[in-house]
């Protein structure tokens, strides 16, 4: 059970402030702020207040959009149920107000108040979708800047169409969604593929572990759409024993679906139906452990010695084994930059572009004081972080996007890939 | 235009102005109005003013400006009750509205006004709610019912509103259950008896069907209340587990965790051998290990329900240790929750794995992180065996790092392998000397001196390395001060020709320059050794030391139980029952887990069915909460730190000179860890002043030589117990009392326990005076009455006194349990003695459980606190040793016999309520009994079997 509910700027404002069962005080919003900002890094994020007012007060917060969003509670309620509400508060937040900061929400409150009445009523979660919600709220949401499709980055020179616009407008899924209602603008609905890698490499090059966690998000920008479905890859397959055939199957361990999705025809043709709400959604998580299909896309060779003047000489090469593709632009040597981090103890090497099949190399000579044989245990691991546009680490696609029944009037369906680092370890 | 400048104007007069705006005509203007007012709140400006004018705007057809002024009338309604009246017109219309919106508005709004006087017109409207057409109304009302009773249960209950939840359990619409559910449950937990909530297989039946339907929290709220029902045997619960099973699936990680927490404690029931059972276990890893892909707070909730989860069932993971492998984007909190985890985890077939992956953390850069892989890595030594070669290789890597806090943690826990493997690794102790100067915590300082003082024989120059250590001796820590003393005193022992001037040195340090009494008693107490029998010192300094377990941090497991129960609350986040950190009545009740109807081989077919078993028995049995508080009484009520205890503050006998004359005659109660070994965990939380009650049993043995005047006092009184009245013993000599001699017994008699005593002059003059009091002791023994000793007693004359006792007095846990401090004053002076009484005494005369409770509290007693005894030649059969054993308030409730082999289960309790079951197993022919007890207290059994072996011997 949700005691109260409220939004707190990054200086500690009251954006919002909301209560459910009248157990606490509003003082209990810099009694929280104050907590917060002296929690130091390695402090878990469910903090206990210490008694006040004859009970004990349990925060629950998350930050989005540079904002404290907390929950409290007295009950030993859930904080998994805590945390899920809050996330669901931000993602309808971000849905109605177009997006998540300071300034819309403060220019939205009546709204951000009319949502949080319906969403929990005396603590309990009623409903986060925006499906059910559009039913009941009434006030409008008020957007910081008018919204248009035609940001000038997408457009070329005199409005030639450039390569970039097959590519969907970055700023296009940060929108309030009710507008699309009123200004008529294209109905588009996104589906993104996103995947995060995480991957430990041994000293010896022999690949320790490698998860991906992935899943598949659909934002939705259509008044009324009845029913969407996905179709993924034929050879799908969940689990570690069920492969079919011989082609290149795309397997994952588990899997997980929305709860609007309807399975029905997944089994036999790996098609997911859905009416998708408003709004943003994930409609499936699934996550693969070991066995990759593929070979990881960065290895690297480092060669770590001393030399006779005390120095430390890292030696990096870093190969990209993507497939490399034919129209790659970048033919010099990209921009890279190298620091020393002091503060952390590590060298940031950071490379703007990096194009499939080729080989970067980088010398880095430290002075390190007192330096012996034994601190060279010490070098390493290196850590990656990078994003892969257009690439799943699993192989899964869509296969296809249809609706029904066909939108009347231009629609957009846009299918975006991307896989990101979660944790990208080599050892040396 | 934006809503933003609703939070810019702050001028005077701004109240007037919005005064004027709330009275205008135009509706936009009215709106606008509102909504600079609801602003102002926001931001905790007072605009309680406002309150007519705002309630005045409340009749109107728009429903946003209706929302707006409801949500101010929440707000103030409390402040201002008299004018909160003037709404409840409004509310009752709305409530009849015909959009259901407004009529659902209404209704929740007229909730949240936490008014009294409001509470009476919201009655009827809600009746009329909790029934109307449109489920979203009804679903409303459900949560309104439940608002209604946190201001006035008694009126819900006359109006009959519980009865009108109870049938919405059976409504077609799933969320109206749901609400249903959530109120009920949250009802039912401010009246811990009352029956709400009557979970029977068809509402659990409609509960799983409405599962299937209803919003993702609605799901949560099904799956709580799912937790809380028994099912009566495991083909319910298997069947209940198949339909919850798929929720496993869901995206809403507080789903899963619900599901995980019902099929946790479902599966107690089900039977090991089951093929379900083992499908189960499979499907619960792919969930948990899905949640570790959430954000970092999430995962951290996670792996808090994960480290539970392991210690109660590690089989469900035990094949998927790398998903707790540490990313180096991890945030600290959740590294070392995943390394609890990892060695929770840790066995032979994937320690090699783990221990590179130690290795790797242990090089990284932050500091707490590196600690706690360091330790992990000795933890592992300790856990697998197998292993130990490997890790000492790997500390010993870590060391040559020379990096300092490595260097520390390395040497505590290569410290504590040492313990679990003696003799076997100290070929690296060179290694570990050559790092003496570079430590300079307290921690590794100790356990470094531990290490020199234990292998002194094989140090060269031990004596040197703790010569320089004492040079500032008084500016170490107490800890490492101790460790000191205690080293140089076993250097001394092992080399005492070079070492005379070094001990000297260190005891006149520890006794007449500290001001810390727990070294100075420990100083003084080696002192008296070493200079009355340095034989009997070496037995007592360099015995041998018990070996150290594998897992001292596991948590204990009744509240792991608990806990198990909790799953995914707070509780299980901070892994304490939420009594602790819930006030009030809401959720203080104790969870049990069912007990397994498929494994109780011995005790299920005396029962018939496994039905009832699991009925809690809560009238009997103390529940958990407060044996622990006994037990924690036990423990903490004395200063147990400083020398022998004091005597307890009623008595009135004058100067009470216990430590100095009493302090010898009660030295052999003395519990502090004279050995002055370290604690002994791994974990070494737990300092070397703690406390232990450790050694006292082999330290009684070889000290009784040097230090005769201690024990044959107390000496010849323990063990030799008659059977139901053990013979008359001698409790203080004629010599050591001035000519006062006094001998006697314990018997209970008609439920009273009664001391007996011979009290007999054997000097030259008359006593009078006498009076007697008692120290504190574990069972709060004390005398009910005065000593009735009226008449003078004259040289060479005997009288007999029997003193009644209660046990209502001042409780300290003494070593061992059963003993007693008394003190006797007669006209001549104060004598003490000290004896033990036969724990039978205390067991009283309804001691005898039913056979359904004895059954579940067997198994609710974990494991641990079993223990088995031998009786040899013994004579009688099974009955005739019952009806012995009876005579002493142990009563025999069931009897099996099982291949010639005759098993009795008996029962008996505690004045201080400690039930302790027992199980005797006697075999025709063989006059050797076996004796298993249970107890929740388990230091009482050593008393009980010595109880058994007396009764049944004489």
């Amino acid at each position: 059970m949700i005691s109260q509910v409220f939004i707190l700027s990054s200086k500690g404002d009251h954006l919002i402030y909301k209560d459910f069962r009248g157990e606490a005080g509003s003082d209990v919003v810099s009694i929280f702020y104050e907590m917060v900002t002296a929690l130091t890094g390695d402090q878990p994020p469910v903090v206990m207040v210490t008694p006040c007012s004859h009970k004990d007060l349990h925060f629950v917060h998350v930050r989005q959009g540079g904002l404290y969003w907390v929950a409290t509670t007295t009950a030993d309620s859930s904080p998994f149920t805590v945390v899920e509400f809050l996330n669901r508060l931000t993602a309808l937040v971000k849905d109605y107000c177009g997006t998540l900061s300071e300034k819309s929400v403060q220019m939205n409150f009546a709204l951000i108040y009319e949502l949080l009445d319906e969403v929990v009523d005396y603590g309990y979660v009623q409903t986060t979708s925006s499906d059910v919600l559009k039913n009941f709220i009434q006030t409008e949401a008020v957007s910081s800047r008018p919204f248009s499709l035609f940001d000038l980055s997408n457009v070329g020179l005199f409005g030639a169409e450039t390569q970039q616009n097959k590519v969907a407008p970055s700023s296009a899924s940060a929108r309030p969604i009710q507008s699309s209602r009123e200004q008529g603008g294209k109905s588009e609905i996104f589906v993104d593929v996103i995947e995060r890698m995480s991957v430990v490499i041994g000293s010896n090059g022999v690949l320790m572990k490698a998860d991906v966690q992935g899943e598949i998000r659909v934002k939705c920008y259509m008044p009324s759409c009845s029913e969407m479905r996905i179709g993924l890859n034929e050879e799908f397959s969940i689990g570690k024993s069920q492969l079919r055939g011989y082609g290149a199957a795309v397997r994952v361990d588990e899997c997980s679906f929305h709860q609007a999705v309807r399975l029905d025809e997944f089994d036999s043709h790996r098609i997911l139906r859905l009416c998708p709400s408003q709004g943003e959604q994930t409609v499936m998580q699934y996550q693969l452990s070991d066995n990759l299909p593929s070979a990881p896309p960065f290895r690297l060779f480092p060669t770590i010695e001393r030399d006779n003047g005390g120095r430390l000489l890292m030696y990096m090469k870093l190969r990209c084994d993507l497939p490399p593709k034919t129209l790659s632009q970048e033919l010099s040597s990209p921009d890279q930059s190298a620091e020393l981090k002091p503060q952390s103890r590590a060298v940031v090497w950071e490379i703007p572009r990096f194009p499939g099949g080729t080989q970067l190399s980088a010398l880095f000579k430290l002075d390190v004081p007192g330096l012996s044989s034994a601190s060279m245990l010490e070098v390493g691991p290196v850590g990656l972080s990078f994003e892969l546009p257009k690439i799943t680490a699993t192989g899964l696609q869509v296969r296809f996007l249809r609706l029904s029944p066909v939108q009347p009037g231009p629609s957009q369906r846009w299918v975006r890939y991307v896989t990101h680092s979660d944790s990208y370890t080599i050892r040396v | 235009m934006t809503d933003s400048k609703y939070f810019t104007t702050t001028k005077k007069g701004e109240i007037f102005e919005l005064k004027a705006e709330l009275n205008s005509d135009k509706k936009e203007k009215k709106k606008e109005a509102v909504k600079k007012v609801i602003a102002s709140m926001t931001v905790g400006k007072d605009v309680s003013a406002l309150f007519p004018d705002v309630v005045n705007c409340m009749q109107t057809d728009n429903l946003e400006l209706k929302k707006l002024v409801y949500l101010y009338l929440m707000n103030y309604a409390k402040s201002q009750p008299d004018m909160a009246i003037m709404a409840v017109n409004t509310f009752v219309k709305d409530c009849e509205d015909p959009n259901p919106l407004i009529r659902a508005l209404a209704v929740r709004t007229m909730g949240c006004i936490r008014v009294d006087k409001i509470t009476e017109y919201l009655c009827e409207p809600l009746r009329k709610c909790l029934k109307d057409e449109d489920p979203y109304v009804r679903k409303t009302a459900a949560v309104c019912a439940a608002k209604l009773h946190d201001i006035n249960a008694q009126l819900v209950e006359d109006q009959g509103f519980l009865d009108t939840l109870k049938d919405l359990i059976s409504d077609s619409n799933p969320m109206v259950v749901a609400n249903a559910v959530a109120a009920l449950s949250e009802i039912a937990e401010s009246h811990p008896n009352s029956n709400l909530l009557d979970l029977n297989p068809q509402t659990i039946n409609k509960l799983l069907t409405a599962l299937n339907e209803c919003t993702e929290w609605g799901q949560i709220f099904i799956l709580d209340c799912l937790a809380n029902y028994t099912p009566r045997d495991d083909r319910e619960s298997q069947s209940i587990c198949e339909r919850v099973t798929p929720r496993l699936s869901h995206a809403n990680s507080a789903v899963v965790l619900s599901a995980v927490k019902v099929l946790m404690k479902f599966m107690e029931m089900l039977p090991k051998d089951l093929d379900y059972y083992g499908t189960l276990l499979k499907k619960l890893a792919p969930p948990l290990v899905t949640l570790l892909s959430a954000e970092p707070e999430l995962q951290y909730v996670a792996l808090r329900n994960i480290n539970l989860i392991v210690q109660r069932r590690p089989e469900i993971l035990k094949h998927e240790m790398k998903v707790f492998f540490v990313k180096y984007n991890d945030p600290i909190y959740v590294k070392l929750e995943k390394l609890d985890i990892m060695i929770r985890l840790a066995s032979q077939a994937n320690i090699a794995q783990v221990l590179a992956e130690l290795k790797e953390y242990a090089t990284e850069v932050d500091v707490d992180f590196v600690r706690k892989a360091v330790r992990a890595i000795g933890r592992c030594a300790i856990k697998v065996e197998q292993s130990a070669e490997r890790c000492v290789s790997t500390l010993l890597d870590l060391i040559q790092t020379k990096v300092n806090y490595v260097v520390q943690e390395a040497i505590v826990v290569i410290k504590d392998i040492f313990r679990k493997y003696p003799n076997k690794y100290e070929s690296v102790i060179a290694t570990l000397c050559e790092n003496l100067d570079s430590l300079d915590e307290p921690e590794a300082r100790a356990a470094m001196i531990w290490i020199v003082g234990e292998y002194a024989e094989r140090i060269d120059n031990a004596d040197e390395l703790l010569e320089s250590f004492l040079e500032g001796f008084h500016d170490e820590s107490t800890q490492v001060q101790l460790q000191l003393l205690t080293a140089i005193v076993k250097l001394f022992l092992k080399k005492p020709t070079e070492t005379q001037e070094l001990v000297q040195q260190v005891l006149s340090l520890a006794t007449q320059d500290s001001d810390n009494p727990d070294l100075r008693d420990r100083g003084y107490i080696y002192w008296r050794l070493l200079s009355t029998d340095p034989v009997a010192a070496k037995e007592v300094v360099l015995a041998e030391k018990p070996l150290i377990s594998e897992e001292t941090d596991l948590i204990e497991p009744t509240l792991l139980e608990e806990l198990i129960c909790h799953i995914g609350t707070l509780a299980s986040v901070y892994h304490k029952p939420p009594s602790a950190f819930v006030e009030g009545s809401r959720g203080v009740q104790h969870k049990r887990l069912p007990g397994s109807a498929g494994s109780g081989e011995s005790e299920s077919q005396d029962t018939g069915s496994a039905a009832g078993v699991t009925e809690a028995p809560p009238a009997v049995i103390p529940s958990q909460g407060d044996l622990l508080g006994d037990l924690l009484n036990l423990d903490l009520t004395p200063p147990t730190t400083t020398g022998p205890p004091p005597p307890s503050s009623g008595m009135q006998m004058g100067a009470m000179d216990l430590l100095g004359g009493g302090l010898d005659s009660l030295m052999g109660d003395e519990s502090e860890p004279l050995g002055g070994d370290l604690g002994g965990s791994p974990a070494m939380g737990a300092g070397f002043s703690a406390p232990t009650a450790a050694m006292p049993a082999s330290f009684n043995a070889p000290v009784s030589g040097g230090l005769d005047d201690l024990f044959d006092l107390g000496g010849g009184v323990g063990l030799p117990m008659g059977a139901y009245t053990p013979p008359k013993t001698i409790w203080l000599p004629a010599m050591k009392a001035k000519g006062l001699e006094i001998s006697g017994t314990f018997v209970r008699r008609a439920g009273v326990i009664q001391m007996e005593m011979t009290l007999t002059n054997k000097a030259m003059s008359v006593m009078t005076d006498f009076a007697i009091q008692f120290n504190r002791n574990s069972f709060g023994l004390a005398p009910a009455g005065p000593l009735q000793v009226l008449t003078p007693l004259s040289p060479n004359q005997s009288i007999e006194v029997a003193l009644p006792l209660s046990t209502v007095g001042p409780v300290m846990k003494m070593e061992p349990l059963n003993n007693l401090q008394v003190a006797v004053k007669n006209n001549i002076d104060v004598f003490y003695f000290s004896c033990q009484y036969p724990i039978s005494m205390l067991f009283v005369e309804d001691g005898k459980m039913e056979r359904q409770v004895f059954l579940a509290t067997w198994k609710d007693i974990p494991n641990d606190n079993e223990s088995q005894f031998q009786i040899k030649d013994c004579h009688l059969n099974s009955d005739a040793a019952s009806n012995k054993l009876q005579g002493s308030n142990i009563f025999t409730i069931a009897k099996r016999t099982v291949e010639g082999q005759d098993m009795l289960y008996q029962s008996m309790k505690l004045t201080n309520s400690i039930w302790v079951l027992a199980e005797l197993r006697v075999q025709a022919g063989n006059p050797n009994y076996t004796v298993c007890l249970k107890c929740r207290a388990a230091e009482v059994s050593q008393g009980v079997f010595q109880c058994y072996e007396a009764v049944l011997k004489n």
